[in-house]
């Protein structure tokens, strides 16, 4: 039995959502899934605050196998940052938007999380800031980090690899 | 060679106009942080930029669409300044004042001038400070009487519109004096079951319109050239199909008048970059009227750089700099003919449907006096969130026939396999002969063209 929920599962779900005029906060829980959705009063959309633990993404089109342009002169790599390498047995939290990614609430704190130590699902493990706004990531799954992927204060990318957690067994 | 004028420059935009702009940065020496959205990871701006960088999910509203997220990629990429191409943000004034306090230079006008123009009334009321003519209009017109003395005093026909209204909801061809009552009497009704709102007034209506523009460049040492016109009149429901430099239809001093209204008009906001100045000239009276300024490069660019062989996106970025236009009006002199059809990803025979799809095949052709901008090759997938532009094809040759046969050629040539494309309708119209003869209006295309292709079809 699939209860899996798709991609395309997920983005139905933000449809919904983002056409309900009087919504400002919705959470689904669905098996090991949960999406915490939040409007901001300034029409600036939503934040998903949680890690989605999605179905495996169809991987990109091969289109750079097939023959590029030939004006192309110098292909540099599509993306500088070199997809991070995800321990086997963990789940990848993953910047569900671009911004600078914190690894502690304020300069000169306690990192929320570090490589060693167990987390709850609920848990802040860093924060994201888009212009002053600051989003909560959440582990979304209780397990244990086991590695992290972006630098403090440095830009992430839409879905880059942020934080690496190997989940509790049962 | 001249410093750099900036160190990195993030690219607000994707598609063909995001892989011009990288080409300008090559050539200036530039670094290009292109902002992709999911969908255009693997894009060709995003191979040939020094950096690509991913800003959110497909959907231009949660990528392309959001200052927010772009300001932040320039800022975090260490960019110093932000091209925004067309469309998308590229005439919002807020994402201009939000480069601005970022410490990002915005390589555009500054937003009071995107602000003022951007809003039509206003847009309007400068350019009649400038003595830049609009289309004539009355007020709000109640009775038959006074549509009458209006038409008399401005002629025959004229378009009765809805004041709350757009779309062609409420409006109503008038060409003599009697029909006003029944007509009025129509209108109204129309305008009250659509707007809520029964207020008419009345234009002057142009029968034999051609959309004439004029390209304009500003710096911030007050310097305001223009580069001559560029004829847009071949449209389907506003949106240009072919764009050609010079225009068939007006002569030297014509064009000296419509480049003068445009320097005033741009003068007078204190222009700075490319803008485009565009008029309705009215083939039957040769008058001309503004319709509206846009304060970014233009998709037709490329046509105004085949005649007068300068560089617009180069100069953009060196006046947003700071530098002076790299060449003075006198400098600029137009030769030949250019024209540049747009190919677009749409099925011409169902009404111009959008159809994405894998690119099987892509040979765009080359040559002399060809130029092709596109963001296209073989297996590229085109993504069906954006628009369905794939590639503008330019032609220069030394006259207007030499440069059509150019495009007949170059169009032959293109191999395109995957999704069906506006090339075939662009050979049709470049055949027939109301192109050939310059007779071709606005609503041609849609009055004329394609009930024609229809009957001939039935036939």
């Amino acid at each position: 039995m699939s209860t899996e929920l798709t991609h395309s599962d997920v983005e139905s779900i933000l449809k919904i959502i983002d056409a309900a005029e009087h919504l400002n906060e919705i959470e689904i829980v669905h098996g090991s899934f949960r999406l915490h959705v939040v409007r901001e009063g300034n029409g600036n959309g939503r934040s998903i605050s949680a890690p989605m633990p999605m179905a495996p993404q169809a991987s990109p089109p091969p289109s750079a196998n097939n023959a590029p342009a030939p004006q192309i002169v110098a292909a540099a790599p599509a993306a500088s940052t070199a997809p991070a390498e995800i321990p086997p047995g963990a789940i990848a939290i993953r910047a569900p938007m671009l911004g600078i990614f914190y690894r502690a609430p304020a300069p000169g704190e306690k990192p929320f999380v570090e490589v060693g130590q167990r987390v709850k699902a609920d848990d802040t493990v860093c924060l994201i800031e888009v212009m002053k706004l600051f989003n909560s990531i959440r582990a979304g799954v209780d397990g244990e980090v086991v590695k992290i992927c972006a630098e403090n204060s440095g830009l992430v990318e839409f879905d880059q690899v942020l934080i690496c957690v190997k989940p509790s067994k049962g | 060679m001249a410093a750099a004028p900036f160190k990195r420059i993030l690219i607000a935009n994707r598609g063909e106009i995001a892989v011009r702009v990288v080409r300008a940065c090559q050539q200036l020496g530039i670094e290009s942080v292109v902002a992709v959205s999911e969908a255009d990871r693997d894009s060709l701006a995003a191979r040939m930029a020094t950096r690509a960088v991913c800003i959110g999910p497909a959907s231009a509203s949660q990528s392309y669409l959001r200052p927010e997220l772009l300001v932040t990629a320039a800022a975090g990429t260490g960019c110093e300044a932000v091209h925004p191409g067309y469309g998308f943000l590229s005439e919002r004034a807020q994402f201009s004042r939000m480069c601005a306090e970022a410490g990002l230079t915005f390589i555009g006008p500054g937003p009071e001038a995107i602000e003022v123009m951007g809003d039509k009334l206003s847009a309007v009321k400068l350019a009649e400070e400038v003595g830049v003519p609009r289309v004539p209009g009355s007020g709000r017109v109640d009775n038959p009487d006074s549509a009458r003395a209006f038409a008399r005093t401005h002629g025959y026909p004229v378009l009765i519109k809805a004041s709350a209204g757009g779309g062609g909801r409420g409006m109503r061809v008038v060409r003599r004096d009697e029909e006003f009552i029944s007509q009025l009497a129509a209108a109204a009704a129309e305008a009250q079951a659509a707007f809520g709102d029964p207020s008419l007034y009345v234009e002057k209506f142009i029968e034999r319109a051609r959309h004439i523009e004029i390209q304009v460049l500003g710096d911030t040492h007050g310097n305001i050239v223009h580069l001559g016109e560029r004829d847009c009149s071949t449209q389907r429901r506003h949106q240009k199909l072919i764009e050609e430099a010079p225009s068939p239809v007006i002569d030297a001093k014509l064009r000296q008048e419509l480049a003068d209204a445009a320097v005033r008009l741009a003068r007078h906001v204190g222009y700075v970059g490319a803008g485009t100045v565009e008029f309705v000239f009215d083939d039957d009276t040769q008058r001309w009227y503004f319709l509206e300024m846009n304060t970014r490069i233009q998709v037709e660019h490329p046509v105004t750089e085949m005649v007068t062989g300068r560089d617009l996106v180069i100069e953009q970025i060196r006046v947003a700099a700071g530098a002076r236009i790299s060449f003075t009006q006198e400098d600029v002199a137009l030769s030949g003919h250019a024209i540049e059809c747009r190919i677009n990803a749409e099925d011409a025979s169902a009404n111009f449907a959008p159809r994405p799809g894998r690119l099987q095949t892509w040979v765009a052709p080359a040559g002399e006096g060809v130029r092709i901008d596109t963001h296209c090759f073989s297996g590229y997938l085109v993504p069906p969130y954006y628009d369905s532009l794939l590639a503008k094809i330019i032609v220069h040759g030394r006259d207007r026939h030499e440069a059509v046969q150019r495009m007949q050629e170059a169009l032959g040539r293109l191999q395109i396999s995957g999704v069906p494309t506006t090339a075939p309708f662009h050979q049709q119209v470049l055949a027939h002969r109301d192109f050939a003869g310059a007779a071709v209006t606005t609503r041609w295309v849609e009055e004329t063209f394609l009930p024609s292709l229809k009957q001939a079809g039935a036939a």
